[in-house]
């Protein structure tokens, strides 16, 4: 049969049908493959063979009232739009961007937000430490029993002593290890980045109310005169895991900022440019969680020396700090 | 009155199912519903504890692990295992999920760009506070705290309704990262009914229509009939005899509302129906061209409304 017998819509159709199915058979093999393993030809085929379709579908909405032809051509053209615009990205690429620009970066950008969860935390701890001198009964009031652990204003030198130089460890590491993660610091630290959208109080409370326990705590061995003691003991881990959480606060407070202030944007615009900094900022606050547990389920029982606490607590600290500042800085 | 003003005016919002990708053409991907979404959360559940087990069998198997901290080892090697699992899984496989593959829904943006890193990073943290955070809770509910089971009951409802009510089917992290769930498309290209060449019966006179009777219907029964053409020749359904009944049903009305005057014998009704399906086609797609659009055989009336 000649062309010129056939309607417009069906002569539209025969002129393109090998383009679309040369497409439909670069989509599956780029879905089955990858992008990345596909000769330079065939790349090359796959996106402008994609615009053509695109073309050809916009045509044929117009001209053809054929609805194979049309249901064809849509699905068609969604598979290829799905294997071109897929993300291109490399996984070590990833890491990679992640570790030396982005992550630094946003920490730089949301420094108001960082100081502001240090301050939270600092202030927290400055009224448990003060609130504990006037009255030792304050420590009951902020510290819930089960994570005392025994620690109170009752209890003695001796006990107090034995737990920060703990004279016989647990053998077992890997158990100290992963009961740690799940106790109490993590959560509150995830509670406190998620919480942060709603509208940043529940963050700043909870932050608050985290170096509140810190506070009394503290005062609690100064009274009993262990003072730089139990500051070698919280330091080994602590630097890093009270940081995570200050970090972690200052991501909620930002995307609660993002949720009141939003300026001209719409809030879920806002909300949704926040939580690329603040993303960052959680996921930061996760790897130092996880330094933390393994300071604190290895670390602190092995380093019994009250120097090498502080020096290895406040040089991991430096190290975190320096990769803040300096990493990802622009080359000028 | 109200009311059916409101109804206007959402039905004047584009389709929910439309997707605007960049080169501007809108592309219709079906939205996937919360049921489907279920299920490749509770295939992907099911895969990462089978790990989980694996590697527990394992550990125990090298007397790593005490009876003591079994619990909190397993709920730490559940963590490690499922947050890089989410993520590294749909960034390699293009938004799909091993349970997303089975059952063939992809996480796609909402504003039809390309899928971000950082989207997918987002919205599968999202599912640790959306999914698991209280899915740990209710397995550690207490009686004795009627406070805290009621907070996590709360919460697991509000995790469940927020995709019921959202018109694109979003949970809070799909919002947040700005991505939506589809079905994956099919694409099948059936034969162009239009080309089918005439070869039955040369000899006998081809069916005629003139323009008047091509302007009773619209692209609907255009459409519908091309699906009943279709089924014809692909699956035959039900007895012959009923089917003969069908066609012959079919081509009555058709005749009688064409005013097509000589009756059409058994043996040529199909090719009576694809005929006029092909006269009928070529009739309405030149109409189109010049900017007459019919949707229906009610183009008229409505043409008058407006």
């Amino acid at each position: 049969m000649k062309d010129q017998d056939l309607m417009r819509s069906a002569r539209f159709r025969k002129e393109r049908e090998a383009d679309w199915q040369r497409l439909e058979k670069l989509v599956l093999s780029a879905e089955s493959r990858g992008l990345q393993h596909m000769d330079f030809a065939e790349a090359r085929d796959l996106a402008s063979l994609y615009r053509q379709a695109t073309t050809s579908l916009s045509i044929a909405r117009e001209i053809s009232l054929d609805k194979a032809l049309l249901g064809y051509l849509e699905a068609l053209t969604s598979r290829a739009y799905l294997c071109v615009y897929a993300p291109q990205e490399r996984l070590g690429g990833l890491f990679q961007k992640f570790f030396a620009y982005s992550a630094p970066q946003a920490m730089r950008r949301s420094w108001f937000f960082i100081l502001l969860g240090f301050l939270c935390m600092g202030l927290g701890a400055l009224s448990g430490y003060l609130l504990y001198f006037e009255s030792a009964d304050w420590f009951y009031v902020f510290m819930p029993a089960e994570l005392a652990g025994g620690r109170g204003p009752d209890a003695t030198y001796e006990a107090l002593r034995s737990v920060i130089y703990d004279e016989n460890p647990d053998a077992s590491g890997l158990g100290a290890f992963a009961t740690y993660l799940f106790s109490h610091n993590t959560r509150i630290a995830i509670f406190v980045f998620g919480l942060g959208v709603f509208a940043c109080a529940p963050a700043i409370l909870l932050t608050f109310y985290n170096g509140l326990m810190l506070g009394a705590f503290f005062a609690l061995h100064v009274d009993r005169g262990l003072g730089p003691d139990i500051a070698g003991w919280l330091s080994i881990h602590g630097v890093t895991e009270l940081s995570a959480i200050c970090i972690a606060c200052a991501g909620g407070i930002k995307l609660g900022a993002a949720l009141l202030f939003p300026g001209d944007l719409s809030r879920v615009a806002s909300l949704r440019h926040a939580g690329r900094d603040a993303l960052k900022l959680a996921l930061v606050a996760a790897l130092m969680l996880l330094v933390a547990a393994f300071l604190e389920g290895f670390g602190r029982q092995l380093v019994q020396d009250i120097y090498m606490r502080f020096i290895i607590g406040w040089g991991i600290g430096a190290l975190w700090l320096i990769w803040f500042l300096f990493a990802g800085r622009e080359q000028k | 009155m109200r009311l059916r003003l409101r109804k206007k005016q959402k039905q004047d919002r584009p389709s929910r199912n439309q997707l605007m990708p960049p080169e501007g053409v809108p592309l219709t991907m079906q939205i996937a519903g919360v049921g489907v979404r279920l299920g490749a959360q509770i295939t992907d559940i099911v895969i990462t504890t089978i790990a989980l087990v694996a590697i527990m069998i394992l550990l125990s198997a090298l007397n790593i692990t005490g009876p003591q901290t079994i619990v909190a080892i397993g709920a730490l090697l559940f963590f490690l295992i499922r947050v890089p699992y989410y993520i590294l899984a749909e960034l390699v496989w293009n938004g799909q999920t091993l349970g997303k593959r089975i059952l063939k829904i992809k996480v796609v943006s909402h504003d039809g760009g390309p899928l971000t890193t950082h989207a997918l990073v987002l919205r599968n943290m999202m599912k640790e506070a959306e999914v698991f955070l209280p899915g740990t809770l209710v397995l550690m509910l207490d009686a004795s705290s009627p406070f805290a089971s009621l907070a996590a009951f709360a919460w697991i409802l509000v995790c469940l309704l927020v995709p019921i009510f959202d018109r694109y089917r979003r949970r809070l992290g799909d919002m947040m990262a700005g991505t939506h769930v589809i079905h994956m498309p099919v694409p099948v290209l059936l034969k162009d009914l239009a080309s089918e060449p005439r070869t039955i019966s040369q000899d006998k006179k081809g069916f005629v229509f003139l323009s008047h009777q091509l302007d009773h219907y619209g692209a609907f029964e255009l459409q519908t009939l091309e699906g009943l053409l279709r089924a014809q020749s692909t699956r035959p359904t039900g007895s012959d005899a009923e089917r003969n009944k069908t066609i012959e049903a079919i081509v009555e009305k058709i005749r009688k509302k064409i005013g097509y005057a000589n009756p059409v014998p058994q043996a040529d009704r199909l090719r009576f129906l694809q005929a006029f399906y092909k006269a009928q086609r070529e009739h309405l797609e030149q109409r189109q061209l010049f900017g007459d659009r019919r949707a229906n055989k009610h183009y008229a009336q409505n043409e008058e409304d407006a």
